[in-house]
């Protein structure tokens, strides 16, 4: 049997370092150091840029690409101080709430190293929407940990620290953000994870990044995986050995079957005896964002106390070669039964997850799995990085999951799964093999291989986020580095299907 | 080989074939034999690992009680899910199974009941006969000195049932849409020597004999339209470049807008100065894949004599590296007046489509344009060789494209057209760069098309993945497989003939 052993916890929550914007909402304030008003094209002045009226006709009088279009910012100094110009789309026909993030999003980063301290935001915008603009600069604002770098460096802390929303109704205003300042706090805590070094996130420290899990009344539990064999090969060239984390957050009818979330989270992948190139290497210390995102998504569920079930499986191994590696050729005995020869020690994703989720699948008996996964650099050839692959032999889990992604700006592409790929993943000795040498279609072949360990008949779905964990370049949701995909998506998941 | 249907008559030579379904159950047929050899198929049935399974095949040599050389059984599979794609599959095994054993004709019994998912006995018989036909495609024009036994013994296939003549009139259809799909195999195996713009437009010339107009524009006459894309990829190349268009004017109305059928011809693609590794250039030879495709379809089209107006056009170069050859770095102007940054010569065949798509709309403003291309090595790490991939600019087209794919067993599977993709196009000096790099690798060469696309319905087909099969296929032997001709003439059967 797998032995399970209780972590005695003392939780010491630690304050989140990313929730780096303070967010209030007031009514208008004289004389404010910064204040941003609205503009729809045309340009048409939102009742508090009339106010202005002189200071923005003078502005717009320049010549510039400022077309009050949405995600336009232009900052103007003036007399009185800055007057930040914000470009909202001509209607508000689009109900989503994705459209506010991104105009948060864009206002914090036009401003965030501005010299702008406080911000004013004087938008005559409902209540939710402001509630959405200030989550979007929340997600923005977010930046690396200072607590690797011996002193702060001032160049890299933002000036932007403080926003005011001025709005008749304070109070309305603030619950609207409270339920999002959660979600922007898991986000954060995910992108932390995803950034820290591979020697200080490993499979064995990986617990006590989760103490403000803890602090909400999430318990976690580490499993030893003794007959968790493929996991255990993954992790066996490392000094430090894999496990599994269990986080479960029972917040809704006793006893009813989970929801399970399924994390890869090799905190740093070499490759293995099959080493990767120098080049980018260190971008491997995120192998984990799979299992970043699942624990993100139970900190939102459990900060807002969600009524159900969820049970998140983070599968932890460090792929290192050494003496007592895996070797390419080996065969292993998976949880499931199924032997598997593994061709490739690099393809050690599929290996961890596989094992993940048949136990979570036996053990927990939930009533549905999602999985995710940096799992292949093949979805990155396929998709690029706006998209995730999404795998899934249920549709109406696929409708629901691609129906989340769309509400959350966390895009998915729905790819084929089918028996097709079998003869790929056929082993001259074993079961299964983990993967071809052929040129092929990796990310099929390797959801295909998942669903080998999957009951059938259980409601179930792989994603393959490699090619959306990182950003190369500054986006509308964060900056340059991890982007947290996964945490707003399954928190939507489980607020539209799961609580009633 | 010789297709041919017939009475339910025994045959008094070469091998028989007879179906059994899963679980060891005997069509009415497969009972008749069954009681001639004196219970032979049920001892052999009782004894070994054949239960019926689709295509599975028990080979018993000299039957007794029968004139026959050889008595085949083959698995039918669960007489439900017996739909015309399985009976395709059974008819290329049998034909694979048999080709070589000795025989020369093969007889097919079959059952003829009503009620069999694929049309009952009359089309599962043309399905097999389809199957079996495109099963057959060979390609040894230039094998001088294969021996007899090494080539297939089978000269004719007779597929014997009650109603024999309904069957003969079902494959009378299917076998001109063969004509097509063995054309453009015939096109997509022919060595690059052989094959060239010049050449391969005299190819399509010929269909002028099946009805069809061609048009074949050369260097002077692109250049006079400003096809500044497609003429940088020929510039290499000792042989010239060509456009070929061909009308089939099927429907009713001769002025309807017709529907458009757009394909890359990259007779030879060597890469040009950003030149490709040695190993595998040799398939380069078949980068023509989808003027291909759009050849074999207009035969089809014509050879139906569907009703439909559809216009096929093909634009022919060869991409070599010399010392005229175009530079990476270069700017070109296309027909559209949109200037490309050439970043990568290899990246060719989008330049080529450029140019064909542009001039297609202008010229026939047609009601829906679809492309074939070889064009990204990135749509093989996607889909492999199972699924092409497909882009469009409108729902509509893309389900139906989709559906006529699975119904003839072509798959697509849909991937984004979005705008986010379109920034990796960006170029530092023109309009769009020809490359966006390996993520999202197949997109990124649909988005710069989309560029070229106003406001026809649209849709672009990568097929680099489906093209060349490996290894052999139930319908396709290994080789040219033709992909995209059956798939087209059915969207076109289902969704723009009168």
């Amino acid at each position: 049997m797998v032995s399970v052993c209780l972590i005695a916890w003392s939780p010491t929550p630690t304050k989140i370092d990313a929730a780096v914007l303070s967010v209030r909402f007031a009514p208008f304030t004289k004389s404010p150091e910064a204040l941003a008003v609205g503009l729809r094209p045309g340009p048409l002045l939102q009742p508090r840029a009339l106010a202005a009226e002189p200071l923005v006709s003078r502005a717009l009088a320049g010549r510039h690409s400022f077309k009050a279009e949405e995600e336009d910012v232009l900052p103007v100094l003036t007399a009185e101080g800055w007057l930040v110009l914000v470009g909202l789309d001509a209607d508000d026909e689009d109900e989503g709430a994705c459209r506010w993030r991104r105009i948060g999003g864009a206002l914090f980063g036009e401003l965030a190293d501005s010299g702008i301290v406080r911000l004013d935001v004087a938008l005559d915008l409902p209540v939710q929407a402001l509630a959405e603009i200030a989550f979007g600069m929340s997600l923005r604002s977010w930046r690396a940990p200072s607590l690797y770098r011996s002193k702060p460096d001032p160049d890299e802390v933002w000036t932007l620290a403080e926003a005011v929303f001025v709005t008749e109704d304070p109070a309305s205003a603030q619950s609207c953000f409270d339920r999002l300042a959660g979600l922007a706090a898991a986000t954060a805590l995910a992108r932390d994870l995803v950034v820290a070094p591979g020697n200080r996130l490993t499979p064995a420290s990986f617990i006590t990044f989760l103490a403000p899990l803890v602090a909400l009344g999430v318990s976690i539990t580490e499993v030893k995986p003794d007959e968790l064999g493929l996991l255990e090969a993954v992790g066996q060239g490392s000094a430090i050995p894999a496990r599994l984390l269990v986080l479960s957050w029972q917040g809704g009818q006793k006893g009813a079957p989970p929801m399970l979330f399924v994390g890869k989270g090799i905190t740093f992948d070499s490759g293995g005896l099959d080493i990767k190139d120098e080049e980018d290497m260190d971008e491997m210390k995120g192998d984990m964002a799979g299992a970043a995102a699942v624990a993100g998504a139970l900190y939102a569920i459990a900060a807002r106390r969600a009524a159900a079930n969820v049970v998140g499986l983070l599968a932890l191994a460090e792929n290192m070669p050494s003496g007592r590696a895996m070797r390419p050729g080996d065969v292993v005995r998976s949880f499931s039964g199924l032997s598997v020869e593994i061709l490739d020690t690099d393809a050690e994703g599929r290996l961890a997850l596989a094992d993940a989720l048949a136990y979570g699948a036996k053990i927990y008996q939930p009533a549905l799995m999602v999985d995710l996964a940096t799992l292949t650099g093949a979805v990155e050839v396929t998709l690029g990085r706006h998209l995730a692959g999404l795998f899934s032999a249920d549709d109406d889990l696929a409708e629901k999951l691609l129906a989340a992604g769309e509400d959350e700006d966390e895009g998915l592409w729905r790819l084929p799964l089918t028996d097709h790929y079998d003869e790929a993943l056929k082993s001259a000795i074993a079961d299964l093999r983990n993967c071809q040498w052929e040129e092929g279609p990796d990310a099929l072949h390797a959801a295909r291989f998942l669903q080998h360990f999957v009951p059938a008949g259980l409601p179930w779905a792989h994603l393959d986020i490699a090619g959306v964990s990182l950003l190369e370049e500054d986006g509308p949701l964060a900056k340059e580095g991890p982007t947290g995909f996964g945490v707003r998506l399954l928190d939507r998941l489980v607020a539209r299907y799961l609580e009633r | 080989m010789k297709i041919s249907f017939a009475k339910a008559d025994l045959p008094g030579e070469g091998a028989l074939v007879v179906g059994v379904f899963e679980g060891r159950v005997l069509t009415s047929c497969a009972e008749r034999i069954d009681q001639l050899t004196d219970g032979q198929l049920q001892r052999a049935l009782a004894s070994g690992r054949f239960t019926g399974k689709r295509d599975q095949t028990l080979l018993l040599p000299a039957p007794s009680g029968l004139a026959v050389q050889r008595l085949l059984l083959v698995g039918f599979g669960k007489q439900e899910k017996l739909d015309s794609l399985a009976a395709e599959a059974l008819g290329g095994t049998i034909l694979a199974q048999l080709q070589n054993a000795g025989d020369q004709q093969i007889t097919v019994l079959l059952d003829d009941h009503e009620d069999a998912p694929c049309g009952g006995g009359a089309g599962l018989a043309a399905s097999m006969a389809l199957g079996a036909s495109l099963r057959a495609y060979r390609f040894d024009k230039y094998r001088t000195k294969e021996k007899d036994e090494d080539k297939p013994s089978v000269r004719k296939m007779v597929f014997a049932l009650d109603r024999h003549a309904k069957a003969k009139s079902r494959f009378s259809l299917l076998e001109k849409v063969v004509a097509g799909v063995t054309l453009t195999r015939d096109l997509a195996s022919e060595p690059a020597n052989v094959i060239y713009p010049e050449s391969l437009a005299a190819y399509a010339k010929a269909l002028d004999e099946d009805g069809i107009q061609v048009e074949v524009l050369g260097e002077k006459q692109m250049r006079k339209l400003g096809m500044g894309a497609l003429l940088g990829v020929g510039q290499g190349s000792e042989r010239e470049s060509r456009l070929v268009v061909m009308r089939w004017s099927g429907a009713k109305d001769a002025a309807a807008a017709p529907v458009a059928f757009v394909g890359k011809g990259v007779t030879f693609d060597s890469g040009g100065i950003s030149i490709k590794p040695a190993a595998g250039m040799e398939d380069m030879k078949w980068d023509m894949g989808g003027a291909a495709v759009v050849i074999g379809l207009m035969k089809a089209l014509a050879q139906r004599k569907a009703k439909v107006n559809a216009v096929g056009v093909i634009g022919l170069v060869e991409n070599m590296p010399s010392g005229t050859a175009q530079r990476p770095g270069d700017v070109v102007t296309s027909m559209s007046g949109q200037t490309i940054e050439v970043i990568n010569t290899d990246a060719e065949g989008r330049l080529v489509l450029a140019d064909a798509l542009w001039y297609t709309q202008e010229r026939f403003k047609p009601k829906a344009m679809v492309d074939l291309a070889t064009l990204t090595g990135a749509i093989i790490i996607s889909l492999g060789d199972h699924y092409a991939g497909l882009f469009a600019n409108d729902d509509l087209l893309a389900e139906q494209l989709t559906k006529a794919g699975k119904a003839v067993g072509e798959q697509l599977w849909r991937l984004p057209l979005d705008d986010p993709y379109d920034k990796q196009i960006k170029s530092d000096i023109a309009d769009m760069k020809n490359v966006g790099g390996r993520e999202g690798g197949s997109i990124t060469a649909a988005m710069f098309l989309k560029r070229f696309v106003k406001d026809s319905k649209w849709a672009h087909l990568d097929i680099a993945g489906v093209t060349w099969a490996k290894k052999d296929g139930p319908v396709t032997p290994k080789g040219a497989t033709g992909f995209g001709v059956r798939l087209l003439d059915r969207l076109v059967a289902d969704a723009y003939e009168d």
